[in-house]
């Protein structure tokens, strides 16, 4: 008997469990996948089973992610008449962004019913049936982290009176010499995964296949090679009673020191840059979660559970790791700070020394609590480092008794093997240590998403996926066993084997052209003794590890190290770096977390303790400060007049002092190079002031980019567009063709954006971001648009001019990588159309952020998170109130406090820079151009489109799709009777966009000498700098100026990153649309060939529904 | 089995003065807290008590007791040593019987006709074992009281077998050791201060002193130690007990006492009209 989906989500045999949704849903109409999608949705609401509901939502999803859309394909093929545009009702959406996923879902089904499926309420379904999955999954993890027994009774507590801990009365008593309360110190490890097993640590894998979730774990000291003296552990948290009722926070690493007065201010997570910590309070159960809200004053508990009067405070060190080392530093740190508190509170015995397993296990639960409390996630191996040594750490099955047992076939915590010297002998750990080079490539990059990819994979079984997950797991079996025989070579080859196999089966996004080049490089300068890759957590490019033939090892880490330096020097324009590359020297970590207790004399913080503590000590008159703060003073003496002779100590008096001495260097520098670079380039400081005027006095802003609510604006009709999805007329083909052969068409490539969404704020090109790898290794946008010219170039045997327009972030960048790459193999026919125009970014006002947060439409985020979100934008709006509304961004490296001034100016440029001129003089048949966005992927030449560009003889020609949820921001409109162009900025009310039927690609045919006309320019007039630059202001002023806000990432201390919203402004090419007396036309295209790719989530589902090869299609590679 | 001597502890340093404090009884009667503790010991056929004290304390104990003072033995705890060294300094008392164990600072208000010592004895000698008097206590209490965890013993209501001992526990512990079957959530039995104990407990309290695994350690963790060989139950007193040496405990206990006895309706009017007047000297309004 065939099976349905309801039979492989349902049954308990493993090979029908296992079965992929292709195997049942590739090739069905689109009749037959909503008969399933149906079946599926009536079973998941009735469904009691958490992980069987989980896995229908999943199949939802991708049936109307990626099935119903193909079909609908294929059906429009087979007959045009059932082409239909669809639109997404503004209801659902609105139960989406607010986190109703059911009723959104209810919605979008009501709608199909009434209107047929289309591709625009399957991309609506797909997300909502997507993210309910995810938010059922979270509440599962939530529930069982809350369940867990020995953190229940954190939630029950509603007032501090009520709190049952008491501090140990060891660390209330002063030393009586020197009446300095105890300190108790805690080391901890951080955590290497030298298996890699296919992300098998997500707590959902190993909550739903505990079987096969099992990693290789190993605690590991650290030193930064050529700072450090040797490997130490590198984290380090201190505790002490001190003499006032508040709860003192540090971190020295960041620099950020915090008194906690309020409970409320505990659960202030992004107040300030002690998030973790707070965090640790809270999930060490001395704030319990319960007590978030009560109101009450920290006095009150700390009365309670320490000592009347008295207060605590807790300091952390990370030696300075940076972060995305992924060797799970923050969560490890966590485990450090709640091992301590746990300590101090008796709710771990041990009060110095090691942990029991049993307290191990408990330190580790509260670290996942800890996690999900500071909205973070991370994996349940993660606190590994809490543990000594090499261990194996395995999913478990739940038993009667467990919170799980009945929800899930495994349990939230796992089973931790530590692996005795019988199994790996000291030997093989110490060839372990002389073969690997552990090192942190740079890159600190977010794995969230992978995790998602990751856990949606493993619920779809998809053939090729799951099969890589079989693999891997006999890959640790592998990796176990050469570790235990002490064969590294063989490891070696068992890490690079998954990581080269499964890994990349599973997420190819876990390489990126910077590891590539790293191996490639690794593999040519030493061959056979280059014995294998590790991948370390989430995704790579950050921390990595190469193993070497020990007699190399040495020299191998110093070449690395250079070689990582000048790779990422490559790349640094085109990937997101946050730091420069460093290697590592490491051992093996055998305690596990470890206590001390130091008092009197020895109760000594860390040095840099002391460098953030003085200045405030020094502004505070002596009869003013507490007795333990005095003992403060009288150490940082101590420790000035003793220190040694070691490189360390050496520095400590000049430190200490450059702590209360203002940094000058560092004050005047940022400003001075900005102004410099601002004279340099040309930047117009008249119109900067009048944005600014505008901005504070509420001229502009962006409630004002707005169009009048009184504006009438509606979709357009059937005869407002040419409808291209079918194809184009012979005729129409027959014509672009033969235009194309006579060379009179270029490309316009849009490529002066930084990719604020694409790399969150890091400021790269965009144009060169390596994104996907298509013929064998990864290639950036600017070389699938060089590519696709390529193609046609050869198919018609003609010249197609293809120009890249930049700005002053860009232009650099883009020369530099056309050099380094002899231009891909073209001649002088590409061009580089430097930006004329730049902005100076400006804090925001109050105003528009307020408006950003409060009156536009925004994805609520799951609970936690969007509390933390709350506290970010709280400290945001402190930040712009404080700095100044509307005063300029300057506290950045310049290009992040630069900003180009919208895709409008890229156009004018190419007038203004003489490029344009340059063109037509190199080619004078040129009259056509196409412009389009970077990241719209497939805009090629199509003969068909231009031919009717051609016959439609209208100045600009743009090309519309019909829209899917993810498309935002505008589209096609009747504004007052007239098509044009509306942008997402600009709608009176966001939900007319709902009733928009299409959406604006960007891609653009030009006519040229139409174009030249609406500027009050003629071919001859190019080369008259003067009037060019008169024209194009003439028609900027015609145009809207939109205010937008952007997030710009600040780089700062070691790979920390924050990010700020700033402000700047723009002008849109779309705009045209609006100029009377410019004729512009609309064409309908499929989907995929307006389709663009705005942030890097959307990477994994445009490769799985085939776009990429798609693309690959249009291209053609060889130079 | 019978009961026939009862152990007070009064020797912690801080204990002293406690017992000699004066309460009136549910009678209208003043007596020193000591007396009541003695009356509620001999409720039930308790007929010597050995009072451990401070060196140099028994003169004013004694004066305390009054004309109960007869039938007291005292035995001295020269250095405080924790409260398993205080109930064994009573070894030569006890010899080889049962005895009935209170602690010296807690007054006991039984919710029925029958006194909360005679309920304790009453079970202890119907199971022939040591039985300590438990309530439910909530987990916010947990850092002032002994806890046990247990299982049920069928068909004897408020009857456990004991499974786990723990003084003073955590939450985090409490919470993964100490949950007993059919209390609210966040709810453990607390130790009520009131213990019937064979003398097997004397080894067990001799053999945690001599472990020296904790500094102090307590009855709890002697009982801990004896549950393992003994027959072991705690029982859910239907009283209330409650704790002299804690701030407002006098107050709080009078207040109790007060209200289940005779001048009722009295302390309830005075009561009223404190709460009626308006403070005087602070922020009234």
């Amino acid at each position: 008997m065939a099976i349905d989906l309801l039979d492989i989500i349902r049954s308990s045999d493993d090979a029908v469990r296992h079965q992929s949704l292709e195997s049942i849903a590739s090739g069905l109409d689109a009749a037959a996948l909503l008969g399933h999608a149906s079946q599926l949705d009536a079973y998941r609401r009735d469904e009691s089973n958490l992980y069987a509901r989980v896995r229908a939502l999943f199949f939802l999803s991708a049936i109307y992610r990626v099935h119903v859309p193909t079909a609908l394909e294929t059906q429009s093929r087979s007959d045009p008449s059932s082409e239909v545009g669809g639109l997404i009702p503004h209801e659902g959406y609105d139960h989406l962004l607010a986190r109703r996923f059911t009723e959104a879902i209810d919605v979008f089904l009501q709608h199909q019913t009434k209107h047929g499926v289309s591709d625009a309420i399957s991309s609506a379904l797909a997300q909502a049936y997507h993210q309910l999955g995810f938010q059922t999954l979270a509440d599962q993890v939530r529930r069982s982290v809350r369940t867990v027994r020995g953190n229940q009774w954190m939630f029950r507590l509603g007032h501090p009176d009520d709190h049952p801990l008491r501090f140990r009365s060891e660390l209330l008593t002063p030393d009586t010499s020197t009446g300095v309360r105890p300190l108790l110190c805690e080391s901890t490890a951080v955590r290497m995964d030298l298996s890699h097993s296919a992300w098998s640590d997500i707590f959902f894998l190993g909550m739903d296949f505990p079987a096969g979730a099992r990693v290789l774990n190993i605690s590991v000291d650290l030193g930064v090679r050529g700072r450090d003296d040797c490997p130490m552990p590198p984290i380090e948290t201190y505790l002490r009673v001190i003499d006032e009722p508040v709860f003192r926070l540090a971190s020295v690493d960041l620099g950020a020191t915090a008194e906690i007065h309020t409970i409320g201010e505990m659960f202030d997570f992004a107040r300030d840059y002690l998030g973790l910590l707070k965090a640790a309070v809270i999930a060490a159960g001395i704030v319990p979660p319960g007590l978030e809200g009560c109101g009450r004053p920290i006095k009150e508990l700390l009365d309670r559970i320490v000592a009347p009067g008295k207060g605590l405070e807790l300091v952390s060190k990370i030696n300075d790791i940076p972060k995305g080392s992924r060797l799970a530093v923050s969560t490890n740190l966590l485990g450090s700070l709640i091992s301590i508190l746990m300590r101090a509170t008796g709710q771990v015995q041990t009060l110095v020394g090691g942990l029991s397993e049993t307290e191990r296990r408990l330190v580790g639960a509260r670290a996942i609590l800890g996690e999900w409390i500071g909205g973070s996630g991370g994996g349940w191996q993660d606190s590994g480092g809490v543990w000594p040594g090499i261990k194996l750490i395995c999913g478990a099955e739940a038993n009667e008794g467990d919170p799980e047992f009945n929800v899930s076939r495994g349990r939230l915590m796992p089973e931790h093997e530590v692996l005795s010297e019988n199994r790996v002998s000291e030997a093989s750990r110490e060839k372990l240590r002389q073969s690997l080079v552990l090192v942190h490539g740079g890159m600190a990059q977010n794995v969230g998403p992978i995790l998602e990819m990751v856990t949606e994979r493993y619920l779809l079984r998809s053939d090729k996926e799951w099969k890589g997950r079989q693999e891997a797991i006999k890959i640790l079996d592998e990796v176990v066993s050469a570790l235990e025989a002490g064969d590294i070579h063989a490891l070696g080859r068992a890490t690079t084997k998954n990581f080269e196999g499964p890994l990349q089966t599973i997420i190819p996004w876990a390489t990126n052209r910077f590891t590539d080049r790293v191996i490639e490089a690794c593999r040519e300068k030493f061959g056979d003794q280059f014995w294998g890759f590790v991948m370390l957590g989430g995704m790579s490019g950050g921390g990595m590890g190469f193993l070497f033939d020990p007699r190399i090892k040495t020299t191998a880490s110093d070449w690395l190290q250079t070689e990582m330096v000048q790779i990422k020097s490559e790349l640094q324009t085109s990937l997101p770096f946050a730091m420069d590359p460093v290697v590592y020297d490491f051992s093996i970590n055998d305690r596990g977390s470890w206590s001390t207790m130091k008092s009197g004399e020895e109760a000594m913080m860390p040095d840099r303790y002391y460098q953030l503590a003085l200045p405030k000590l020094l502004q505070t008159p002596l009869r003013d400060l507490s007795a333990d703060r005095r003992a403060d003073l009288q150490a940082i003496s101590r420790r000035a007049s003793q220190a040694g002779q070691s490189y360390e100590d050496k520095g400590v008096p000049i430190r200490l002092l450059q702590s209360v001495l203002p940094d000058q260097r560092h004050e005047s520098e940022g400003g001075q190079s900005l102004r410099d670079l601002l004279k340099q380039i040309g930047f117009d400081s008249e119109q900067h002031e009048q944005i600014r005027s505008d901005m504070l006095n509420g001229r502009i802003g962006l409630s004002q980019n707005r169009l009048s609510p009184s504006t009438t604006i509606t979709d357009v009709a059937p005869n407002h567009v040419h409808d291209l999805r079918q194809g184009c007329s012979a005729e129409e083909v027959a014509l672009g063709e033969q235009s194309i052969r006579e060379g009179h068409v270029g490309v316009v490539t849009l490529a002066a954006g930084v990719g604020s969404r694409w790399t969150e704020g890091a400021g790269v090109c965009k144009a060169l971001h390596p994104f996907n790898r298509f013929a064998g290794r990864h290639r950036s946008f600017l070389e699938v648009h060089l590519a696709k010219n390529r193609r046609i170039r050869r198919a018609y045997d003609c010249v197609i001019p293809h120009v890249f327009t930049t700005s002053y972030l860009t232009d650099q960048a883009l020369r530099d990588s056309l050099d380094r790459h002899d231009r891909f193999g073209f001649d002088s026919s590409v061009y580089v159309s430097t930006g004329k125009s730049v902005g100076l970014r400006m804090v925001p006002t109050l105003r528009d952020l307020q408006f950003l947060w409060q009156e536009t439409s925004e994805q609520v985020l799951d609970q936690q998170q969007q509390k933390v979100r709350e506290s970010v934008r709280a400290a945001l709006m402190n930040w712009a109130r404080s700095t100044g509304e509307a005063t300029d961004y300057t506290d950045n490296v310049p290009n992040q406090c630069l900003h180009p001034v919208g895709h409008w100016y890229e156009v004018p440029n190419l007038l203004r820079n003489g490029q344009l001129a340059k063109m037509l003089g190199d080619q004078p048949s040129l009259r056509y151009l196409m412009l389009h966005n970077i990241d719209t992927l497939c805009a090629s030449i199509d003969p068909g489109m231009l031919g009717r560009h051609i016959r439609g003889g209208a100045a600009l020609t743009f090309e519309v799709i019909t829209r899917r949820l993810e498309d935002r921001g505008g589209g096609l409109a009747l504004v007052d009777g007239r098509p044009r162009l509306v942008e997402g900025l600009a709608m009176p009310d966001e939900e007319i966009e709902f009733d928009l039927t299409y959406y604006n690609s960007m891609t653009t045919w030009i006519e040229i000498d139409a174009l030249l006309s609406t500027f009050g320019l003629t071919r001859a007039q190019l080369s008259d700098q003067t009037l060019v630059d008169s024209a194009v202001r003439r028609l900027a002023r015609r145009l809207p100026t939109y205010i937008t806000l952007k997030d710009v990432k600040k780089r700062w201390g070691h790979a920390q990153e924050d990010v700020f919203p700033v402000a700047q402004f723009e002008k849109l090419w779309g705009d045209m649309t609006s100029l009377p007396g410019l004729e512009s036309q609309f064409l309908v295209v499929p989907i995929r060939r307006g389709q663009q790719l705005k942030s890097q989530a959307q990477l994994d589902p445009w490769k799985r529904d085939g776009s990429a090869d798609y693309i690959d299609g249009l291209c053609d590679w060889t130079q | 089995m019978q009961v026939r001597k009862a152990v007070i502890t009064a020797a912690a340093p801080d204990q002293t003065r406690i017992p000699t404090q004066q309460l009136v009884d549910q009678c209208g009667v003043e007596q020193s807290a000591l007396r009541l503790i003695l009356q509620e010991v001999q409720s039930c056929g308790v007929e010597e008590t050995c009072i451990v004290v401070r060196p140099g304390d028994e003169m004013l104990f004694r004066q305390a007791a009054g004309d109960l003072a007869g039938s007291l033995h005292f035995a001295e705890q020269p250095e405080p040593a924790g409260y398993a060294d205080a109930i064994l300094r009573a070894k030569s008392f006890v010899g080889d019987d049962a005895f009935l164990h209170l602690v010296g600072d807690h007054v006991y208000l039984s919710e029925t006709d029958v006194t909360c010592a005679k309920q304790l004895v009453d079970v202890a000698g119907e199971f022939e074992c040591s039985v300590s008097a438990v309530q439910s206590t909530r987990e916010n209490k947990l850092p002032y009281f002994g806890i046990v965890s247990g299982a049920r013993v069928p068909r004897f209501n408020g009857v456990f077998e004991v499974q786990r001992v723990i003084e003073k526990p955590t939450p985090t512990l409490a919470e993964q050791e100490l949950v007993t079957p059919g209390l609210r959530s966040g709810h453990y039995l607390g130790f009520f201060g009131m213990h019937v104990l064979t003398a097997d407990v004397l080894d067990s309290l001799a053999q945690v002193l001599r472990d020296g695994k904790t500094a102090r350690p307590t009855l709890s963790d002697a009982l801990d130690q004896m549950r393992t060989q003994h027959k072991y139950l705690a029982f859910e007193v239907q009283g209330r007990r409650h704790n002299l040496g804690v701030q407002y405990g006098l107050l709080i206990a009078q207040l109790a006492i007060g209200l289940a006895g005779d001048d009722r309706d009295r302390i309830l009017t005075e009561l009223v009209d404190l709460l009626a007047q308006r403070p005087t000297g602070g922020n009234g309004a």
